[in-house]
C-alpha cells in the first residue's frame, strides 16, 4: 500500500501513461533516460551502500573518525556520493545517545546512500510525530529507549543529508567487514532500529 | 508557506505504515512519475521549485493523496506554468488513451 | 548550483552524471556568518507566503548553534527562482522542552539546519 489514495489506481496509471507519451512526443523526456533512472533506483542504488560505510567505520577507527568529522569526503572515498547525498552528516549512536532522522517538510533522505525512502519515512504519521514524540515513534518500531539515553532528532530540512552510524553489536568482534555489512539494516541507519546479531543456527530450536 | 506539508508536531495522523520487504516502487506508474520528475530536475526545474509545487497542492487534496500523486501534481503544475505542456493537451491525450483502451476492450 | 535551466531533454548521459555527482549547493567563500558556534539564537517568527524551509514548530524557539556548515544556496530564493542568495547555514540544537513544553523529555533534543536569514540574536 502506498498510502491513502483518493483516485483509483487504474485512473492514475492511465493518466501517467498519457502524460509520459505526451512528454516523449514533445521531446521533453527521453524514454531511454526514464528506463535508466528506474533501473538505477530499483537495482543499483540502495541501503547496501550505507551498510558498507557503517561496516568500514566499525572496523577502521581512523575512517570512523574522518566519517564523523567530514561525512561528505569520507563517504566519497568509497565512491559513494551522488544525487541527494551531496552534503553528508554522519551521527553516531552510543550508549548515551540515540539519533533519529526525519524530514518533516517533505521526505529528504540520502538517496545515493540508502536508496529511495520507504513509505513509512514519507508518511504523514512519521513526519508529524518523529519530532514531537520520538520515543513513541521508536516504540512503534519495537525500540524502547531508556530514559537515561538522550534521543536526538535531526530534521533534515535543508540540503544536508543525514546517516546514523549505529552501534556495533556485541558478539561481532571476530566478524569480517563483509559479514558485518550484511548485518546493517536500512532502519538502523535512519535510527528506527538497532543492528542485531543473528542467532547462531545451533541456538535456534 | 504555512501549508499542509509543514507537519512537524501535528497530531492524529495515524499509525506509521511499516511495510516488511517493501519494493522500491509499488506500481509501474509510481516508477514512471518518479523518473519523469527526476528527468526534469536541473534541466527544467530546480529541485526546490518541485518541492514547492508539491506544497502548493490544496491542503485537503494534499492530505488525501499518496506520495507519488503529490509528485504527479507538482510535475503537471510546473509543466503548465512554464508553458511546456498545457492542461488542455494533457486532457486531450488522456481522452485519446481512455478511448483507445475502451475500444481495445470492446474488440 | 545554477539557477538557469537549459530546458533541454535530459539525455541518459546527463542523468547518469546527475545520479553520480548530484547538485552542489555549497559555495566556496570565506564570507563570515552572522553567528558562531555556542551562540544562543532565536528562530524568527515569520510567515513567508511562498517557499521556505523554516518549519512552523521551530519559529520563536531559542536554541544553540552547534556547528557552522559554511555557505549554501538559500532554498527559499532558489525555489522561487529569485536567485541563490548564498548564506551560512548552521546546525542548531533545541531542547525538546523548549519546543514542546514541560511534558517533553528533559533529556531529549532536536537538531535542525537554519540559515542566517531564519535567525536572530537572543
Amino acid at each position: 500500500m502506498s498510502s491513502h489514495s483518493q483516485h483509483s489506481e487504474s485512473d492514475i496509471a492511465l493518466r501517467v501513461k498519457a502524460i509520459e507519451s505526451l512528454l516523449v512526443e514533445k521531446g521533453i523526456i527521453d524514454p531511454a533516460t526514464i528506463d535508466m533512472i528506474i533501473d538505477a533506483y530499483e537495482h543499483r542504488i540502495g541501503p547496501h551502500n550505507g551498510a558498507r560505510i557503517v561496516a568500514r567505520a566499525w572496523v577502521d577507527p581512523n575512517f570512523k573518525q574522518r566519517l564523523l568529522t567530514d561525512g561528505t569526503s569520507t563517504i566519497a572515498e568509497l565512491g559513494l556520493a551522488g544525487f541527494s547525498s551531496e552534503h553528508m552528516i554522519v551521527v553516531e549512536n552510543t550508549p548515551e545517545v540515540h539519533n533519529l532522522i526525519v524530514c518533516t517538510l517533505c521526505s529528504c533522505y540520502p538517496w545515493a546512500i540508502l536508496g529511495l525512502p520507504p513509505t513509512w519515512y514519507k508518511s504523514f504519521a512519521y513526519r508529524s510525530r518523529a519530532v514531537i514524540d520520538p520515543r513513541g515513534v521508536l516504540r512503534e518500531f519495537g525500540l524502547e529507549i531508556s530514559n537515561h539515553v538522550e534521543v536526538r532528532v535531526w530534521d533534515s530540512n535543508a540540503d544536508l543529508r543525514y546517516l546514523v552510524l549505529p552501534e556495533r553489536p556485541l558478539g561481532t568482534e571476530t566478524m569480517t567487514e563483509a559479514a558485518l555489512t550484511s548485518l546493517v539494516t536500512r532502519n538502523a541507519m535512519i535510527g528506527t532500529a538497532k543492528v542485531q546479531v543473528p542467532t547462531p543456527p545451533e541456538l535456534v530450536a | 508557506m504555512n501549508g499542509p506539508h509543514d507537519l512537524g508536531g501535528m497530531h492524529n495522523l495515524g499509525a506509521i505504515p511499516i511495510e516488511v520487504n517493501e519494493p522500491v516502487f509499488h506500481s509501474e506508474w509510481e516508477a514512471k512519475v518518479f523518473a519523469m520528475s527526476f528527468a526534469t530536475f536541473k534541466n527544467y526545474f530546480p529541485v526546490d521549485e518541485t518541492r514547492h509545487a508539491c506544497e502548493r497542492m490544496p491542503p485537503g487534496q494534499y492530505l488525501s493523496s499518496s506520495y507519488y500523486e503529490r509528485w504527479l501534481y507538482a510535475l503537471e503544475l510546473l509543466l503548465n506554468e512554464h508553458h511546456l505542456v498545457t492542461k488542455e493537451e494533457i486532457e486531450e491525450w488522456l481522452a485519446q488513451f481512455a478511448h483507445s483502451q475502451t475500444s481495445s476492450k470492446a474488440d | 548550483m545554477e539557477l538557469e535551466t537549459s530546458n533541454e531533454c535530459m539525455t541518459v548521459e546527463q542523468a547518469k552524471e546527475l545520479l553520480r555527482n548530484g547538485i552542489n549547493c555549497q559555495i566556496d567563500s570565506n564570507e563570515p556568518g552572522q553567528f558562531k558556534v555556542g551562540d544562543q539564537v532565536r528562530a524568527k517568527v515569520i510567515h513567508v507566503q511562498n517557499y521556505t524551509r523554516l518549519p512552523r514548530y521551530i519559529r520563536g524557539k531559542v536554541g544553540m548553534i552547534v556547528k557552522d556548515y559554511g555557505i549554501y544556496v538559500f532554498p527559499d530564493a532558489v525555489g522561487m527562482r529569485l536567485g541563490t542568495k548564498p548564506q551560512h547555514i548552521y546546525s542548531v540544537r533545541f531542547t525538546a522542552q523548549e519546543i514542546w513544553g514541560s511534558d517533553a523529555s528533559a533529556k531529549d533534543a532536536l537538531y535542525i539546519d537554519l540559515f542566517d536569514d531564519y535567525l536572530e540574536s537572543v
